[in-house]
């Protein structure tokens, strides 16, 4: 970890490190109307934590993702990364971000791929440098040894590492991960969420969780937001009282059985709303 | 943990092994020789899976080899029966019926020619050749420049692309007798003619590649701050070469469209002025001489063109 993201551990202690006062959201709809997406959502995520925000398709909960990343401003409300408005986190290289689709370069093998966002940005770095963080990057991610291969010789949980690979070669304090395992099969998605928590607990990172899984969500975070759709807010807020490390004898664990549950009647509830 | 992660570790491994298999199967396809220098690579943990691949690779070989071979028969077997076929029946309907050479030919009498008039065939398709050849090269500049401007500079973009369009419904072959007045009897009418025919397909197809990106990551590359010239040329140029490559396919077979017609307008050698001359003297064997020697030049620059795709796209899928 750089010493970057130590000084401001210290400084920003007790703030939250990612937080959300009111946030609306609006997208234009055909008739001219303005459609909220997003209405009034507030959320504050602890340094270091491990959150999820889960709902049915169409809670916005993708869109509060890009939100959050800087990729879309509120037109109501405020956000903060690490103290300032997301987009300058972003362009401080403070926020990885991870899609559903690991949007790999297909002419690129898998360490230019890794270094490739490295590489644009920061432009004072050495090629070589750029080199041995993507390969340093490939070996936490556990592909040591795929450097040379391209996109299309990989497995889709190989690509989608590679994607993570590619966000924690810019040393983020945040990870913002929209359904990163949604188009895998159920077997590789469950190695991905174990290996992911194990990143998590190598790294430290700050970790935001786009998922419509409630085993996911409950095996891996902390804290669990739960969206409902029309418009997209967030309806309530579970703490998952389960200790870490996790492991696969944490689903038969009677409190996972019991968060999973509240939370499917959570979502339901959503859903009729 | 200690649990969870051997086991997520183990399956890690078991995945890599795995995939290792398939893609050697797929290398192997191209070269034998590249899974063993791929071999080493592989992680520790999938060396029982690298022996397998390697016991495993001479009979996969030779039966792939055997197998492309059979398949490549089947495709050109059955369209070369018909071509016989024709040809022969073609031939004896001439004899049969004693049609007039100067009306219609037979194959056998085109082949004479083709053999007798050997040299000025081959004299006429090396201009045509020329003329093409800078003609698709002008087309594809063209063609691909228009597309960079209208995808780089949004504000041009709009001006300039309903222009294309509507130039594109000008029938432009109707243009070779105006390009014959402007330019003259020599290579420029020819690739004026050639460019202005070839570059839309050239354009619109690079057009479409550069659009193809994925809106994520060009949201992911600005947010941490890359410039448009990076995303252009580092992410939409590449993902767009292999639909240019499409493009380039389509206006390799117009620009030879383009070098007949420009020829037909006026021009003292080249193929298209031998069907010409040829027809006014009622040669019609030789007419159809130099026809066949169109179709083997348009033949040569497409596969040209595809091959350059093999080289230069090598991660388009097909």
């Amino acid at each position: 970890m750089s010493s970057r993201t130590e000084a401001s551990a210290l400084a920003a202690d007790a703030a939250p490190h990612i937080e959300a006062r009111g946030v609306c959201v609006d997208f234009a709809s055909g008739r001219g109307a303005a459609l909220r997406v997003l209405d009034d959502v507030t959320l504050a995520i602890p340094r270091g934590s491990f959150v999820s925000l889960i709902g049915p398709s169409g809670c916005g909960k993708s869109t509060l993702l890009k939100v959050l990343a800087g990729l879309l401003a509120p037109v109501e409300g405020q956000v903060s990364v690490a103290g300032m408005p997301p987009a300058a986190a972003a362009r401080q290289r403070r926020i990885g971000l991870v899609f559903q689709d690991a949007t790999l370069l297909p002419w690129q093998d898998a360490l230019a791929n890794a270094g490739f966002l490295l590489r644009i940005t920061d432009r004072t770095r050495p090629a070589e440098a750029v080199r041995e963080r993507a390969r340093t990057m490939l070996g936490l991610v556990g592909l040591e040894g795929a450097e040379r291969r391209l996109p299309s010789q990989l497995s889709g949980g190989m690509r989608q590492r590679v994607a993570i690979a590619r966000a924690l070669a810019l040393d983020p304090e945040v990870l913002l991960m929209d359904e990163p395992f949604g188009a895998l099969d159920a077997i590789t998605r469950e190695a991905m969420s174990a290996f992911l928590l194990d990143l998590w607990q190598r790294t430290g990172k700050t970790i935001v969780l786009v998922t419509h899984s409630i085993d996911e969500a409950v095996f891996l975070s902390r804290e669990v937001h739960v969206m409902a759709a029309g418009p997209g807010r967030v309806l309530a807020t579970l703490q998952v009282p389960l200790g870490y490390p996790r492991t696969e004898a944490s689903y038969a664990d009677p409190v996972f059985g019991e968060i999973a549950t509240r939370l499917r009647l959570l979502l339901r509830e959503g859903h009729a709303g | 943990m200690r649990q969870g992660v051997t086991a997520s570790r183990a399956g890690g491994a078991w995945r890599i092994g795995g995939t290792g298999i398939k893609d050697a199967a797929r290398r192997l396809r191209r070269s034998p020789a590249a899974i063993l220098d791929a071999a080493p690579a592989d992680p520790p943990d999938s060396e029982a899976a690298g022996t397998k691949e390697r016991t495993l690779q001479p009979n996969q070989g030779t039966g792939e080899a055997s197998g492309r071979l059979a398949a490549v028969w089947r495709a050109v077997l059955p369209p070369l029966a018909l071509l016989i076929a024709v040809l022969v029946a073609w031939e004896a309907v001439i004899r049969l019926l004693h049609l007039p050479q100067y009306a219609l030919p037979a194959p056998s009498a085109i082949a004479a020619v083709l053999v007798a008039k050997q040299a000025s065939l081959a004299a006429a398709a090396w201009v045509t050749a020329g003329e093409v050849l800078v003609g698709f090269i002008v087309s594809g500049v063209v063609g691909a420049a228009l597309a960079l401007l209208i995808a780089r500079f949004d504000r041009l973009g709009r001006a300039i692309y309903p222009l294309v369009v509507l130039f594109q419904t000008v029938p432009k072959i109707a243009l070779a007798p105006l390009f014959v007045l402007w330019f003259g009897y020599g290579l420029l009418p020819k690739v004026v003619l050639i460019a202005v025919i070839a570059f839309f397909p050239v354009g619109l197809d690079m057009l479409a590649g550069l659009r193809a990106v994925d809106p994520n990551l060009v949201a992911l590359m600005r947010s941490v701050g890359a410039s448009r010239g990076q995303i252009l040329w580092r992410v939409q140029v590449p993902t767009a070469l292999p639909h240019l490559m499409s493009g380039l396919k389509i206006a390799v077979t117009l620009s030879v469209i383009g070098a007949i017609v420009g020829e037909f307008s006026g021009a003292s050698a080249g193929l298209g002025y031998m069907i010409e001359f040829a027809s006014t003297q009622l040669d019609t064997a030789l007419v159809f001489a130099a026809l066949v020697e169109v179709s083997v030049l348009g033949i040569v620059f497409y596969y040209l063109v595809e091959l350059a795709e093999r080289l230069l796209v090598p991660w388009s899928p097909r």
